[in-house]
């Protein structure tokens, strides 16, 4: 009680109270959660993320050792890298049906165009989130998809070859990307989504909830308040939530492939089930008209979705009384969700190796000298060592230098 | 009042230009710091495959290689793939397995005679002609020497 009337002396809370439990429109539904669903699968990734990087390392030669000691060895380590990992999938879902939701009422329709602008960004880092975040692991799924996403990027015009090298840290990668993807993942992008995620919140609490179509507009505050009643659902349904994940995280282990090699002739690459819509599109566009499928398309989308307010002016009734746009968001639905299964069904490839004249039978020849650049005695900084590497070394046997010298560098 | 509403309009006025200051002094060299990368130029450089003689008569070999580079702070073994033919009367031709398209690595398939990507189903043919698929050049072949019996490709 004295703490309360200490900050009640000092702060606006009666007003603050007041404005928790201003009443929202009188239709309202279960689809109204799934805004505050995304805010929790947020906080969610960031907390388990904090943790997570108590452990991990971000340098080749390390962070597929740190991911396998997280899930093998540290209590808990596979429950909360679990959490992270399929919280992250279904972050994509929960984000992907708000936006339905918003575009199935027309929410996004005049007052509420800066929300629906600002959504549409938080999609975007959304997605960065993804992006970035699987290259971390550094097995062999995480080198591909992101030479392969890179290299989307890289098509751009103008700047493409730039935006790729800026992303890379360089022409390869390597070392300085998965430092540079790290940083991105963990400090820009939530720096980014809670300063996004602030803004749209301010929106909807300034322009109140939008509600289904049908409220008139004396109906629009006449509802149950937003504070007990709406939050009590949203946290019944983060409850919810956080059960499926965590059953989830509990019996599916989440798949660590081999560490990253960028000689293996075997390895068929794949993106995330998110992005695998995009790894479909880009198998229609040929020759010259590879941009179409890795920037035109992409940024045409983009564009067109963040500008939707201001080309659908239409009157704000439910979707399917207007048909223009239910054929739009259908075409868009089925075509990403049906890409989507295409992708996932891409048969791998089999191939026949030549067979050599020589007497040779082993289809890898090892250079007599391996590294011709390499002087004698100088010490070679390999990415990753192998378990036998690291059993086999005896007491005292130096393996590899954490540091090189000035004159190594040099 | 006048003359208030104009000290008022330079203040701002003048509010807006230190920060515009300040944001381009801090900034310039942040984004320098983080683009640079960009502006490094890649340097090229003769690699070793191994002994002429062991590839001789090679048909689309596969043959991976290492050497080191400078990535960033660390000096790092670096790994490449590369298919070999012996072309006779000391020719080579030498192929990248990095797809023009995307990066993927390709295979060489002995039934079809042709390099085949995993990705988005590129097909290359013998010369590295894209034969079908999303690639809008050929694959790369590399420039090659053979010294003191040694075969080299320069890695770009």
């Amino acid at each position: 009680m004295i703490i309360k009337q200490f900050l009640s002396e000092r702060l606006p809370l009666t007003e603050f109270s007041a404005h928790l439990r201003k009443p929202l429109p009188k239709h309202i539904n279960l689809l109204f959660s799934l805004g505050s669903l995304a805010m929790f699968l947020l906080l969610l990734q960031a907390a388990t993320g904090a943790f997570l990087a108590l452990y991990y390392s971000p340098s080749p030669e390390h962070a597929h050792n740190a991911v396998t000691y997280i899930s093998e060895e540290v209590p808990f380590g596979a429950f909360v890298r679990g959490l992270h990992h399929w919280g992250a999938s279904a972050m994509v879902i929960i984000v992907f049906l708000h936006l339905l939701r918003v575009v199935l009422y027309g929410s996004y329709k005049a007052p509420r165009e800066l929300t629906w602008i600002f959504g549409v960004l938080l999609l975007l880092v959304v997605l960065g989130f993804g992006f970035t975040g699987y290259l971390l692991p550094w097995d062999e799924k995480a080198y591909w998809a992101t030479v392969v996403g890179v290299e989307i990027a890289s098509t751009a015009p103008i700047l493409g070859d730039f935006v790729a090298k800026v992303l890379r840290g360089g022409a390869e990668i390597g070392a300085v990307t998965l430092s540079r993807f790290y940083a991105l993942h963990t400090i820009w992008l939530p720096w980014l989504a809670f300063g996004l995620v602030g803004v749209h919140l301010f929106f909807v609490r300034y322009y109140g909830s939008s509600g289904t179509p049908q409220n008139t507009p004396e109906e629009m505050k006449t509802g149950k308040p937003f504070y007990p009643d709406q939050v009590f659902e949203d946290v019944v349904g983060m409850l919810i939530l956080f059960a499926v994940l965590a059953s989830v995280a509990l019996f599916l282990p989440v798949p660590l492939e081999d560490v990253a090699d960028p000689t293996n002739a075997d390895y068929d690459p794949r993106p995330e089930w998110y992005f695998l819509f995009l790894f479909q599109l880009l198998k229609y566009f040929q020759g010259p008209l590879e941009i179409i499928g890795t920037f035109v398309i992409p940024t045409v989308g983009m564009v067109l979705l963040l500008l939707l307010p201001f080309l659908d002016k239409s009157e704000r009734v439910v979707l399917w009384k207007r048909p223009i746009a239910l054929t739009v968001t259908s075409v868009c639905v089925v075509a990403i969700v049906g890409l989507t299964i295409l992708g996932a069904s891409s048969p791998k490839l089999e191939t026949q190796e030549a067979s050599q004249p020589t007497a040779e039978t082993d289809s890898t020849v090892s250079p007599d000298t391996e590294t011709e650049a390499v002087e004698e005695g100088e010490k070679v900084f390999d990415f990753q060592l192998t378990e036998e590497e690291i059993e086999g070394t005896e007491e005292g046997e130096e393996v590899f230098d954490f540091q090189l010298t000035e004159e190594e560098l040099q | 009042m006048e003359k208030q509403g104009n000290r008022r309009s330079f203040l701002e006025i003048a509010t807006a230009f230190i920060g515009g200051v300040l944001s381009l002094a801090a900034g310039i060299p942040l984004i320098g710091f983080a683009i640079s990368p960009a502006f490094k130029k890649g340097e090229s450089k003769w690699v070793d495959l191994g002994l002429a003689d062991r590839l001789k008569n090679s048909r689309f070999k596969k043959v991976d290689y290492t050497f080191t580079a400078k990535d960033g702070w660390v000096k790092a073994t670096k790994k490449r793939s590369v298919y070999v033919t012996d072309a006779g009367a000391g020719e080579w031709n030498v192929f990248s397995r990095t797809c023009s398209h995307l990066g993927c690595l390709v295979r060489w398939d002995e039934k079809q005679e042709s390099f085949l990507c995993p990705c988005h189903g590129a097909i290359f043919d013998q010369t590295g002609a894209v034969v079908a698929g999303p690639p809008p050049e050929p694959l790369q072949k590399l420039e090659t020497k053979v010294e003191a019996g040694i075969l080299y490709v320069k890695e770009t």
